[in-house]
């Protein structure tokens, strides 16, 4: 079965005129399809054992690169960790709500620079375009703020029009306080918004992930969901010491909130980022050592069948001799 | 008082509060003392590239 699969890739180089259809056969379907192939006798191992090596080579780098990315995840999960105490005080005060009905939303999507990481870009920007779905309606508004380049190459394909700003290169350093807080700095002043909606995959395990959305109010919402009532207003319990007014309080509180809710949404998701392509760079290799050890079989066979061959012809030739 | 007036002065002065706040952790960090000065600031690098997109049409990249 084997032997014929290889006599006709053997062939298949060699007169690529007569059979050009099965050229584009996948390796799986080879071996469906048995025929014997007339006057061929010695066969090229070659273009297997290339083919071993090529493997064998993409089997090396995926490991290395799961080595590293797992070296990488146990740096940052410490971190990611940490930084979730600094935006559970926020929710403690001011609660989350997703649900808030406004004009003007802004959907931060946060992604990867680099890929081979599995689906959690996808997810993110999947949950932004529902979260743009459920925001839209007449005389409302949203618009795409963008991190990293696997979301931009997503959204720029349909939402062109929505994209207000793109940041990239942001992971070029180790992630740090100050660079997201001059992010979001750059974002506030860059958009005007009544809600900003965080799109990120928070951190579970090493093979989980949870899409996450955050909302950040704007200080006049925050004001007027306060007097509705609910958690929002119990806010006029609490005493602002010093000169300054309610709404100012607001406003620093907002805006030290979003760039608190960015720096781990950041964290988290590069964490998730690590842990999902270790386990893709797992499941790579492992399917490149099956394809080896079917090619090895396979070699191994065939080489045994010529052997065999040559050997039956060398003494059926000298038994005619004698005869 | 700065903060007795209508704005504080960082405001008036197109601050938002992170960069007002990110000021005052850097004055912090410059207080330290060699090596953990250095160290310290070393850690605050700062580098992405925006860029701002106007009517699905990216307009000049900046830093």
């Amino acid at each position: 079965m084997a032997m014929a699969a290889l006599r006709r890739e053997g062939r298949r180089f060699a007169v690529p005129l007569i059979s050009p259809l099965r050229s584009s056969l996948a390796p799986s379907e080879y071996e469906t399809m048995e025929q014997a192939v007339s006057g061929a006798r010695s066969i090229s191992t070659q273009i297997v054992r290339n083919r071993m090596k090529s493997v064998r080579n993409i089997q090396k780098i995926t490991k290395a690169m799961k080595m590293v990315a797992a070296s990488k995840l146990r740096a940052i999960q410490t971190r990611a960790e940490k930084s979730r105490g600094l935006w559970q005080p926020f929710t403690a005060l001011l609660g989350d709500t997703p649900s808030v009905d406004v004009k003007k939303n802004v959907i931060v999507t946060v992604s990867s620079d680099k890929g081979l990481c599995g689906g959690i870009n996808s997810t993110s920007v999947k949950i932004s375009r529902g979260l743009y779905k459920v925001n839209s309606g007449p005389e409302k508004e949203s618009k795409y703020v963008i991190l990293g380049e696997k979301a931009k190459a997503q959204l720029v394909r349909d939402s062109k029009k929505d994209i207000q700003l793109i940041i990239t290169e942001w992971q070029k350093n180790p992630l740090n306080y100050t660079q997201v807080a001059v992010l979001a700095d750059d974002i506030l002043k860059n958009v005007e918004y009544d809600a900003l909606r965080i799109v990120f995959n928070k951190f579970q395990s090493v093979v989980s992930f949870l899409p996450t959305t955050t909302t950040v109010l704007s200080p006049e919402v925050v004001e007027r969901e306060a007097e509705a009532g609910g958690k929002l207003g119990e806010l006029d319990s609490y005493e602002i010491e010093g000169g300054e007014t309610k709404s100012e309080v607001l406003q620093n509180l907002t805006e030290f909130q979003f760039s608190c809710v960015m720096f781990n949404a950041v964290l988290e998701n590069a964490c998730s980022e690590q842990g999902a392509r270790m386990s893709a760079m797992d499941s790579s290799s492992r399917n490149a050592g099956d394809m080896l050890d079917r090619l090895t079989l396979t070699y191994n066979r065939t080489r045994q069948a010529s052997i065999t061959t040559e050997l039956i012809e060398i003494i059926s030739g000298a038994s005619a001799l004698q005869g | 008082m700065a903060s007795n007036a209508a704005v504080p002065f960082w405001r008036s002065a197109g601050m938002t509060y992170i960069t007002y706040s990110n000021l005052c952790a850097n004055l912090v960090r410059q207080c330290l003392k060699e090596p953990y000065k250095s160290e310290a600031l070393n850690r605050e690098k700062v580098h992405f590239s925006v860029s701002q997109w106007v009517d699905g049409k990216p307009q000049k990249p900046s830093n």
